[in-house]
């Protein structure tokens, strides 16, 4: 968005010379010599919420009240003491690193603009995850620092995300299990954690954190009201850097700016400095792993939970389920074979196929095989990321190919397209992952705020997307999805279901990607009642039954709520549909993602 | 409509295992195997449309690896059935019988295509399914292809 009437003067960054970004525009400055960039909107009318602004601010308040309380907790907490061979910290040791993680996950510094922490895309009441409503309905990513630009998928859930192992190939299988994020990119092979390999990927991600370089979370450390918590855990002195006087200018220039010419580290750091910028990057991303670890995040705490406790004879258990409940379990992994992929843990003690007459296991079930597969989803015209094809003030273009973008996740990694790879050997394994997204623990897919009720129109709900593109808007048409994916098909994109047919309900556009497609799933027979069952189980799975779930209580937003007598759209079936856009003619698939090699095979249209 | 046996009480299964990295990974184990693959239900043409078909069959829970995939050899003559389809199945190790369904793409418009079904773990084991040539017709027409 161009101003006829600013002036700004732009130079060249040098190695060691600063840049000075003069602009004039009307968001707020963060503070009196702060440089103002106009916003980034090169989005059609109606693609951004209408309350985008308010949203933002509202969830940003949320984010502060949490900081606040993280602190206060930190200074509440008597200080650990540092002794022993090897010296541990004795104690509170353990408590004083998740709680510096939750600090640094609320920490609003760590972005360019100083508006954007871990948690604005990740609330504890969502399942630490998007926390919008009308985002999660209309452009699914979330707006990072420099707004708006934003990234591609939904954000996903932080409980259970520790639980991923390294990830690996496994010979057997023939398959890739473990590693963070949709597409798995975040391996762990450096950290041994792909949870805190995880951590360092949106701080520098140009659509979300958008800092320049990674030596900015250490720069914002040092200056940071916490530093000395940081010190306390992970070494005095680890913060001593000598950053160059221009390194507040590079951290408050959005990454991806053509000034910073292509280069990853801007920040002129001797070799020393580096490495020591480097250990508390890796410090950070530890941190934030043993947060969501902790049960603050990742608490076991569910309907479920206590069911498995009653079966497993704990005294004072009960069995909590109701009849739908447990008839949804039951189809859970019967019928529905949804435990196929979304592993619920058994007990062993009968041979293999024969009736089973020993305990549930209580070892706590994760919901998921930690694999990936592709369940054949359409494309979501909505998504945030088609509209960023022309570059922004600092001149940077999030996706050139705008309509021609293919989610081809696992593959796309793979490839070193998405992220770059560090496992040679995996690239070969490219055209059989295209089009393969992470299976998802189910833990936590329907935690809404307590106040909303469920995730399912008619309500008072709560508005989240589901799967990787926030194609699908409620449990209901997820489980519908798995159901009737096959019976239902149409060769349209989504947005042009035929006079007739209702889009979710009796018709499926064809899928983004047809490659590798899972059939497990698509036609599972399950009744419409059945479908409520299984959504009535998943919603068991939602933690802070047993024990009260932190920070549930940090929503300060509206529930969603709608008429079904004057909204044909107003059930958990048609959800979201009355914001369905017809997909525009798509173009081939851009060469910079289905061109790279190994191909995909068949040809990506 | 295929049927499927279904245990009115819910069946073991293996349960967590250990990764070789120490973190805790639930990755299900292999299944062990059954002599052969038997099929109880079909080969069958599940559905077709356009110019994709979906074969289904359902056989006993041949066992192996979890990754699975289904596979269709078909060709426009029954001597000569050159094409190969291939489509992942995930097996369940507490089920007795597993459904596979394969999806052809790039059919030809009212044809009659020859097949025969097998299936195999991922690790290339083959299941060893007998299965007797069957046939189906793709539809006269297919439905306006548009990506819009």
């Amino acid at each position: 968005m161009k101003r006829a009437n600013s002036v700004r003067t732009l130079a060249i960054c040098t190695a060691g010379i600063g840049t000075l970004l003069i602009f004039s525009g009307t968001l707020a400055a963060q503070g009196p010599n702060q440089p103002v960039p106009p916003p980034y909107n090169p989005y059609p009318p109606g693609i951004l919420p209408s309350d985008i602004v308010s949203e933002i601010a509202r969830v940003r308040g949320e984010v502060a009240v949490i900081e606040n309380e993280a602190l206060a907790q930190w200074h509440a907490l008597p200080p650990p003491v540092l002794t022993g061979q090897p010296p541990t910290l004795q104690g509170t040791g353990q408590r004083a690193n998740q709680l510096l993680g939750k600090i640094m996950n609320f920490d609003e510094n760590m972005s360019p603009f100083k508006n954007r922490a871990c948690g604005f895309c990740h609330m504890p009441y969502a399942g630490f995850s998007g926390p919008i409503p009308s985002v999660n309905l209309t452009m699914v990513a979330y707006p990072g620092s420099y707004e708006f630009r934003a990234g591609k998928r939904t954000s996903q859930r932080y409980t259970y995300a520790p639980n991923f192992p390294v990830l690996n190939f496994n010979k057997t299988q023939q398959a890739f299990f473990g590693g963070n994020f949709w597409d798995s990119r975040a391996t762990g092979y450096l950290l041994g954690s792909p949870d805190a390999e995880q951590a360092q990927h949106p701080p520098v991600d140009t659509q979300e954190h958008a800092l320049p370089d990674t030596a900015c979370i250490a720069f914002r450390l040092s200056t940071a009201v916490y530093r000395p918590l940081f010190e306390t855990v992970w070494g005095t002195g680890s913060l001593d850097i000598a950053f160059p006087p221009n390194t507040e200018q590079i951290c408050d220039t959005p990454g991806g700016a053509s000034i910073f010419g292509g280069s990853a580290t801007p920040i002129q750091l001797t070799p020393a400095d580096r490495t020591k910028a480097n250990n508390v990057f890796d410090n950070w991303g530890n941190s934030l792993d043993q947060y969501e670890a902790s049960p603050d995040v990742s608490a076991f705490s569910s309907k479920f939970d206590e069911y498995l406790a009653f079966l497993a004879g704990v005294t004072g258990a009960t069995n909590p389920m109701t009849a739908d409940e447990l008839a949804g379990y039951k189809l859970f992994d019967g019928k529905g074979n949804c435990n196929s992929c979304h592993l619920d843990g058994k007990g062993t003690t009968s041979p293999q196929f024969q009736p089973d007459h020993s305990k549930t296991a209580s070892a706590a079930p994760l919901f998921t095989c930690f694999g990936s597969a592709n369940l054949g989803l359409p494309l979501n015209p909505r998504d945030a990321i088609y509209y960023q094809n022309k570059p922004d003030f600092f001149g940077f273009t999030a996706n050139p190919d705008g309509f021609g973008f293919r989610d081809l996740g696992l593959g796309s990694f793979l490839r070193g397209v998405a992220a770059p790879n560090p496992n040679s050997d995996w690239t070969q394994f490219a055209p059989t992952s295209d089009g393969q997204m992470q299976t998802s623990t189910a833990r936590n897919v329907a935690m809404v705020p307590p106040a909303c009720g469920s995730t399912e129109a008619p309500g008072p709900y709560f508005q989240k997307g589901f799967f990787h593109n926030g194609y699908i808007k409620s449990l209901k048409q997820l489980v519908h999805f798995y159901n009737t994916r096959d019976v239902y098909p149409f060769n349209v994109t989504s947005g042009h279901c035929p006079a007739g047919t209702i889009e979710k309900v009796n018709c499926w556009p064809m899928p983004e990607v047809r490659n590798n497609m899972d059939m497990t799933v698509g036609k599972l027979g399950l009744t419409d009642k059945e479908e409520d069952q299984i959504v009535a189980f998943l919603e068991t799975l939602t933690d802070g039954f047993t024990t009260p779930y932190p920070d549930i209580g940090t929503f300060t937003g509206t529930c969603t709520t709608c008429n079904p007598a004057t909204d044909p759209n107003c059930s958990a079936s048609r959800q979201g549909n009355g914001f369905l856009i017809p997909t525009p003619p798509l173009p081939p698939c851009g060469t910079d993602i289905c061109g790279v090699p190994p191909v995909p095979s068949p040809p990506i249209p | 409509m295929y049927k499927r046996l279904m245990n009115p009480i819910i069946m073991a299964a293996i349960g967590c295992l250990l990764s070789s990295n120490a973190m805790v990974a639930q990755v299900s184990p292999t299944t062990p195997k059954t002599v052969r693959g038997q099929i109880t239900e079909g080969p069958a043409l599940e559905s077709s449309k356009d110019n994709w078909a979906i074969i289904t069959w359902t056989s006993n829970n041949p066992g192996g690896t979890e990754e699975h995939f289904g596979v269709v050899h078909y060709g426009t003559d029954p001597k000569s059935l050159t094409n190969t389809a291939k489509s992942h199945i995930r097996l369940n190790p507490s089920h007795s019988y597993t459904v596979f369904r394969v999806r052809l793409d790039d059919l030809k418009p009212g044809t009659t295509y020859y097949y025969t079904v097998g299936s195999m773990g991922s690790n290339g084991a083959d299941d060893s399914i007998k299965s007797t040539i069957k046939q189906f017709t793709t539809t006269a027409e297919p439905e306006r292809a548009s990506r819009q």
